[in-house]
């Protein structure tokens, strides 16, 4: 019975343990899901890892070749957001087309990217203009 | 009369549901009156309702290869510029038609265990087989309702189609990468069927499990070489020079992958110890419900995000049958659990039987915790409206120790006996791993490889290679001096007279390289990123790479932008061609990298951005990424290891020494 015990104690630490780090760290990796309105109105902190949602402006689209810096704007008919990145392709980016980058927040409430996300299961649909995103809380 | 494909598909579909409602009745009566003429009837509906699906999934593949616009799946999947290749692949490239494969796996499954199945264990593989009827009828219910109906006609006929999704018609592992994953869930129903039979008919033995055992570990190997599979497509087509980000879509394939590990693991402790009974049927139920779970996680669109993503009808169907699916299992396993009590305990804490306690539950941590950070954004949603996605930061940090900790478990698992260690049995199975050890963590260090987690990779993989090695030559010294064999044949009948003991031992080799391309590639893998004019060179990591200029090609289905880069060391030379992909109807370009793949580094080239107007400049980026290729074979080697273990072993004629034939110590 001994054994039986020290192996039971020994798994539910085990679970404990793993458990406690699990949540822990669910936190500090939770990244949201914005469109620019969203990032506004929630003044979200510069810092804030987050993924940002929305159409690439018409007309918006900068890429200067020797600094590889990369400006846009992301709007979602209601807000837009200027989004700057260094190592995001722009080569997969188009003007007027759906577009979801992520990175962080800056002080100056720009977007800096690290990343344009390819979805590869369908088909990205994009908010149309001017909608208010549907699953704004109320 | 003129038949269409969609006709025919459309119709062998709607013949086919009612043949496996049938199918049911007749199988559950067979079992419960030991009706013969009941059974030859529930045989016959199985084969037929198989061969009608199989009809029909050649029907759509018809469809899409005569390009019948008319049918809306075709339109959408299907344009008159795809080629042929991708034409047929097509079946599998969206909802519809990956549910209609799904449906004919099954019922080939189905129709499997109805002729061969019932041979060996009448009551048990009839019963059975009216479970998985139910499962067929649910699934022809899908792809006959416009949840799934792969065969709905449009209301115009558009004069050419949009398509496959352009990630999807770029790479030839398209082929393979979502049928095997669908093998393996869809061969996971049978070892579900079986259990839920045993506790339906309450048979307290482990009759089912020993009957299935073949079709857990090819569904468990399918299901695995289909993960590897998919994180090279994901390697060769994403371009962003990784190979696993955590996605829905891989935690989806890999939770039952991780629960299926256990049962493979624990199924041997109840053979042995006639324990963990109850764990076991859990076990099973756990990862065919992973298997429905992840199959509506990224079907009904729900995870991915809500923002992006049209939803699918098919989703509350699929949630509903997941619901029954666990509600009827757990249901039935506690009803039958007061007959499952085990006979007897986990011994010392050093024993086999406790190692793989542990194992279990460290393996079993680890689906919960990747189901956590899946399921979390709709938790988080659900609880507070905010929409997020749980990052790598998450799931790096959580997995990693968990998977450190099996690599250990999985070296020293198999080294102790079943019921306790003696210390000398402890040196003896464990002195030269330890060594190894030592050796695997000094060239780690030697290497400069970052990080602690990386080094203790290093150690522990070497550790359990060293195992695997100690285990094949003491098993073929054993052989030579029992039967005089030479090496070669000791070696290859170890594997063929007891390829489940061994064929397991590859399959941890397999993990072990899968494990070292992982943390090599992980820690040590060199980027740099630099907009060069044509003929200009830049240096990464020892390689010269030399950009010789864009060209504009167009395909019939879609046009490219090709950089061309001559990539050097040493004295070879390599070209590559990384590029940039525009489909007519597709939204966003697609990035497609140029690799020079090789036993030791990968160049790793991308397309990041080029001159529109002139051509005349272009950023490229560069990764060298250490031993990921061994990733791939890591992948082919666990399955290397399936199929021997999975083999039927030859009937032994050696009755002269059948205890010595492997070390005693370590008994299978």
């Amino acid at each position: 019975m001994g054994a039986r015990r020290v192996l039971l104690i020994a798994v539910l630490a085990a679970a404990v343990l793993i458990g406690f780090v699990a949540v822990q760290n669910l936190q500090v990796s939770a990244v949201y899901y914005l469109t620019p309105t969203e990032a506004r109105d929630r003044a979200v902190a510069a810092g804030t890892a987050a993924r940002l949602g929305g159409q690439v402006e018409a007309g918006s689209l900068r890429y200067e070749p020797q600094t590889r810096e990369l400006r846009f704007v992301i709007s979602d008919g209601t807000s837009r957001i200027t989004v700057i990145g260094t190592g995001a392709p722009p080569s997969l980016l188009r003007e007027g087309a759906g577009a979801v980058v992520e990175g962080t927040f800056a002080a100056d409430g720009t977007f800096r990217a690290t990343q344009v996300i390819a979805k590869h299961d369908e088909v990205y649909a994009p908010p149309p203009p001017g909608a208010t995103p549907s699953h704004r809380p109320p | 009369m003129n038949l269409s494909f969609a006709d025919i598909g459309a119709g062998a579909l709607r013949a086919a549901l009612p043949l496996a409602i049938w199918g049911i009745g007749a199988a559950a009566y067979a079992a419960a009156k030991r009706d013969g003429r009941a059974l030859a009837s529930a045989r016959w509906a199985a084969l037929i309702t198989f061969l009608l699906v199989a009809l029909a999934a050649l029907a759509m593949v018809g469809a899409l290869v005569t390009h019948d616009f008319s049918i809306v799946y075709v339109a959408r999947n299907n344009a008159l510029e795809t080629p042929l290749f991708f034409t047929v692949i097509s079946l599998w490239a969206a909802l519809e038609g990956s549910i209609l494969l799904w449906t004919t796996i099954l019922a080939g499954a189905t129709a499997y265990v109805a002729w061969r199945g019932t041979l060996a264990l009448p009551r048990l593989a009839t019963t059975a087989l009216a479970v998985l009827f139910a499962m067929c009828a649910f699934f022809l219910v899908l792809v006959t309702t416009p949840a799934a109906d792969p065969f709905i006609r449009g209301e115009i006929v558009p004069p050419n189609g949009n398509g496959p999704n352009p990630l999807l018609q770029n790479h030839p592992l398209m082929a393979l990468h979502p049928p095997l994953l669908y093998l393996g869930y869809v061969l996971f129903s049978v070892p579900f069927a079986y259990a839920i039979a045993s506790l339906i008919l309450g048979e307290g033995g482990d009759r089912w499990l020993v009957a299935t055992r073949r079709y857990a570990l090819v569904s468990w190997g399918l299901l695995g070489v289909g993960i590897v599979a998919g994180s090279w497509w994901s390697y060769a087509v994403l371009g962003w020079g990784g190979y696993w980000a955590w996605d829905p879509v891989e935690n989806a394939a890999i939770m039952p992958w991780l629960v299926a590990t256990a049962y493979l693991h624990s199924v041997m402790v109840e053979e042995k110890r006639r324990l963990l009974r109850s764990w076991n049927l859990s076990l099973v139920i756990a990862t065919f419900a992973l298997t429905i779970l992840g199959t509506f996680l990224t079907r009904s669109g729900i995870v991915n995000s809500v923002h992006a993503f049209s939803l699918s009808a098919i989703g509350p169907l699929l949630l509903g049958y997941l619901v029954a699916i666990v509600v009827l299992s757990v249901g039935l396993l506690l009803w039958r659990m007061p007959m499952l009590r085990d006979s007897g305990s986990v011994g010392a804490p050093l024993s086999r039987e406790a190692v793989f306690l542990f194992q279990n539950v460290v393996f079993v941590a680890a689906t919960l915790t990747v189901l956590l950070g899946t399921l979390y954004p709709l938790i988080a949603e659900a609880l507070g409206g905010a929409q997020l996605s749980i990052g790598r930061p998450y799931f790096d940090r959580v997995e990693v120790p968990l998977a450190l900790a099996l690599l250990f478990l999985m070296g020293i698992g198999p080294q102790l006996p079943w019921h306790g260690a003696s210390r000398a049995t402890l040196e003896r199975q464990f002195t030269a791993p330890i060594v190894a050890a030592a050796g695997g963590a000094l060239l780690a260090v030697a290497t400069e490889l970052g990080g602690a987690f990386a080094v203790l990779t290093y150690a522990l993989a070497a550790f359990v290679a060293a195992t695997v090695v100690q285990e094949f030559a003491r098993g073929v010294r054993a052989r030579r001096a029992l039967h005089g064999e030479s090496a070669g044949t000791a070696f290859a009948n170890l594997l063929r007279r007891n390829g489940r003991r061994y064929g397991g031992y590859v399959v941890h080799l397999g993990i072990v390289l899968v494990a070292v391309a992982v943390a090599t590639s992980q820690s040590k893998t060199i980027e740099a990123e630099q907009t060069v004019t044509r003929g200009q060179t830049f240096e990464v990591a020892g390689y010269t790479v030399a950009f010789n200029g864009l060209r504009d090609v167009a395909e019939p289905q879609r046009d490219l932008i090709v950089a061309d880069l001559t990539i050097t060391r040493g004295g070879s030379e390599q070209q590559l061609h990384p590029a940039i992909l525009f489909f007519p109807n597709a939204t966003q370009a697609v990035g497609s990298p140029g690799i020079a793949a090789g036993p030791g580094d990968d160049v790793y080239t991308i397309l990041a951005a080029y001159d529109t107007a002139a051509h005349s400049w272009a950023t490229i980026r560069v990764l060298v990424i250490p031993l990921v290729s061994w990733l791939w074979l890591g992948g082919a080697v666990v399955g290397l290891g399936a199929v021997i273990a999975a083999l039927p072993q030859p009937k032994r004629r050696e009755v002269a020494h059948p205890l010595i034939e492997a070390p005693a110590t370590v008994g299978d």
